[in-house]
């Protein structure tokens, strides 16, 4: 217990330390002479979306999308300086709100990368975990074309916590050889902290489980890629391994105070990705299986055991200049839960088109046909209890700079 | 089927007709990049900003054209996107702290001056435009 409260004054420290650097660096941005600015080309990007949910069957996603909700909205500001040729600093915060998950500022990343040369490079400070093939801009919306990356892999009820560690990310390419493609690696190692908001844990308030402090450990891995010679084809694996992590757990209905232990384990990702002209292509699959021990005092342990496997392949192509569509499949299987049960399974058909105004501003239009309830609902917004299939309309605008 | 072939005809027509005001675009490099040509894999790679550096390991540093027709010619050329995907892909690097933008100027005669007083800057223009200040280079 002494351990982890240092581990949270630790992380506080750090967030304030973090949060003072950037409006440090965010009034210099403003207040420096122009040629300064260009000669450290200090740039100031930023997006903001909103989103608006309908859903027929099921609330989702912790709103009231039966009767339309407003309640996704990211905003984000980003700025960034290259101090000399192998030095990049920067920094980026986040207002994000949706559903019930989340409706605050926080910081995405703030770093100081140091690139050696093509080979070797390395970031430190608050870093996004390139675990996967889009986990490090799974939340930048004006990237794809996707309003909700597949959820089987990229579940956005969780995204926040999954997306950077506080450590460091080593980096680097290297040619295979004479025609056969570029090997790209990645090794990172840190911390990792799931806010207590973050909606995995609206799963464990269904379980009648809080935990108010949320979870956080170390955890490190490492990322393979390789840039085939068959041109835009990328083959690649991650694999990121997880300490014991430690919580204080409460068990609501009796007020007691527990200790809960998400067992050490590892997080394998396998993918694929092919684009052509207008037309990508991609596919990953994944697999969690921590076993989670809960103690209260008097009480027998619980245990808790998941296996969930997940997989998605999606497919888009570019009509003309301004209009993008897209399909994916998207399913997870958690092959501990009870079998027949809706809430073991998730499988989402999803079409979606993204309409460029210009290079500022678009409109996103997603449908989804889901079957199952093992992505997050919440049971209070859904008192006459769950249905097991979901239709879901998204409609987001968005603007970036 | 006269109906078929006139709209074929018009169609070819106005392809043809789109493609005729393109001209050439060339690749241009500030006077300290030692190397006198590029790959088209370079290029895609200095301009995707996945490497930094051309084959032979010469340091270089990109920028860009705001949108319009080089733009659209060069991306579409050399890294097979629209300007559109092309932007998106620099934006998911921006926004997740693995790049900063390059710089992006209005016109044919900014990025050649630009060039010319940037060392290891490398950028593209259409053929036609003045670019003495400059050394082009041959893509291979």
């Amino acid at each position: 217990m002494t351990a982890d409260t240092g581990n949270v004054r630790l992380d506080d420290r750090l967030k304030s330390f973090l949060v003072v650097a950037l409006a440090l660096a965010f009034s210099v941005a403003f207040s420096a002479p122009a040629q300064v600015l260009d000669k450290y080309d200090v740039q100031l990007h930023g997006y903001a979306t909103q989103g608006f949910l309908y859903s027929t069957q099921n609330n989702i996603y912790t709103t009231d999308s039966s009767d339309v909700s407003p309640r996704w909205t990211d905003a984000v500001v980003n700025i960034g300086a290259i101090p000399s040729a192998k030095i990049r600093v920067g920094a980026q915060v986040r207002y994000f709100l949706f559903g019930n998950y989340s409706n605050g500022v926080s910081l995405d990343w703030a770093q100081v990368d140091y690139r050696v040369n093509q080979h070797f490079g390395v970031r430190a400070g608050k870093v996004k975990t390139p675990s996967s093939l889009y986990n490090e801009v799974q939340d930048i919306d004006p990237a794809y074309i996707w309003s909700l990356l597949p959820p089987s892999v990229y579940p956005v009820s969780s995204r926040n916590s999954f997306l950077s560690h506080v450590g460091g990310v080593a980096y680097g390419n290297v040619q295979v050889g004479d025609g056969l493609g570029k090997l790209e690696y990645r090794a990172w190692g840190g911390r990792q902290k799931i806010g207590p908001s973050d909606g995995i844990f609206v799963i464990y308030r269904e379980l009648g489980l809080d935990l108010p402090e949320g979870l956080r450990g170390g955890y490190f891995g490492g990322t393979l890629r390789w840039k085939t010679p068959i041109s835009g084809l990328l083959v690649g694996a991650a694999d990121t391994w997880k300490s014991d992590w430690q919580s204080k757990v409460v068990l609501i209905n009796a007020a007691l105070t527990g200790k809960e232990t998400v067992r050490a384990f590892n997080l394998p990702n396998y993918f694929l990705s092919y684009s052509h002209g207008k037309f990508e292509a991609a596919a990953e699959c994944t697999r969690v299986h921590p076993v989670i021990l809960d103690a209260f005092p008097g009480l027998s342990p619980i245990t808790i055991r998941v296996d969930t496997r997940a997989w998605y392949v999606l497919g888009s192509y570019k009509v003309t200049k301004k209009l993008g569509t897209g399909l994916y499949f998207s399913e997870q299987v958690d092959h501990a839960a009870l079998l027949g049960n809706p809430a073991r399974f998730s499988k989402d058909w999803a079409l979606a088109a993204r309409y460029d105004f210009n290079q500022y501003l678009y409109l996103k239009a997603e449908q989804h046909f889901i079957d199952g309830t093992a992505i997050v609902y919440d049971t209070e917004l859904n008192p006459r209890g769950l249905k097991p299939d979901t239709r879901l309309t998204i409609l987001k605008i968005g603007v970036s700079f | 089927m006269n109906g078929f072939r006139t709209l074929l005809f018009a169609v070819a027509g106005f392809l043809l007709h789109s493609t005729h005001g393109l001209s050439q675009v060339i690749v241009i490099a500030n006077a300290s990049v030692r190397s006198s040509s590029a790959s088209k894999a370079d290029l895609r790679e200095v301009f995707s900003g996945t490497s930094s550096t051309l084959r032979d390991g010469t340091r270089v540093v990109p920028v860009f054209h705001r949108p319009g027709p080089v733009q659209d010619e060069f991306v579409a050329t050399y890294l097979g996107k629209s300007d559109a995907a092309f932007r998106a892909a620099w934006r998911s690097l921006v926004f997740s702290g693995q790049a900063n933008m390059p710089r992006s100027l209005d016109s044919d005669s900014a990025v050649v001056a630009y060039v010319a007083r940037t060392p290891g800057s490398i950028g593209y223009i259409e053929s036609k435009s003045s670019h003495e200040s400059v050394k082009v280079l041959a893509v291979q």
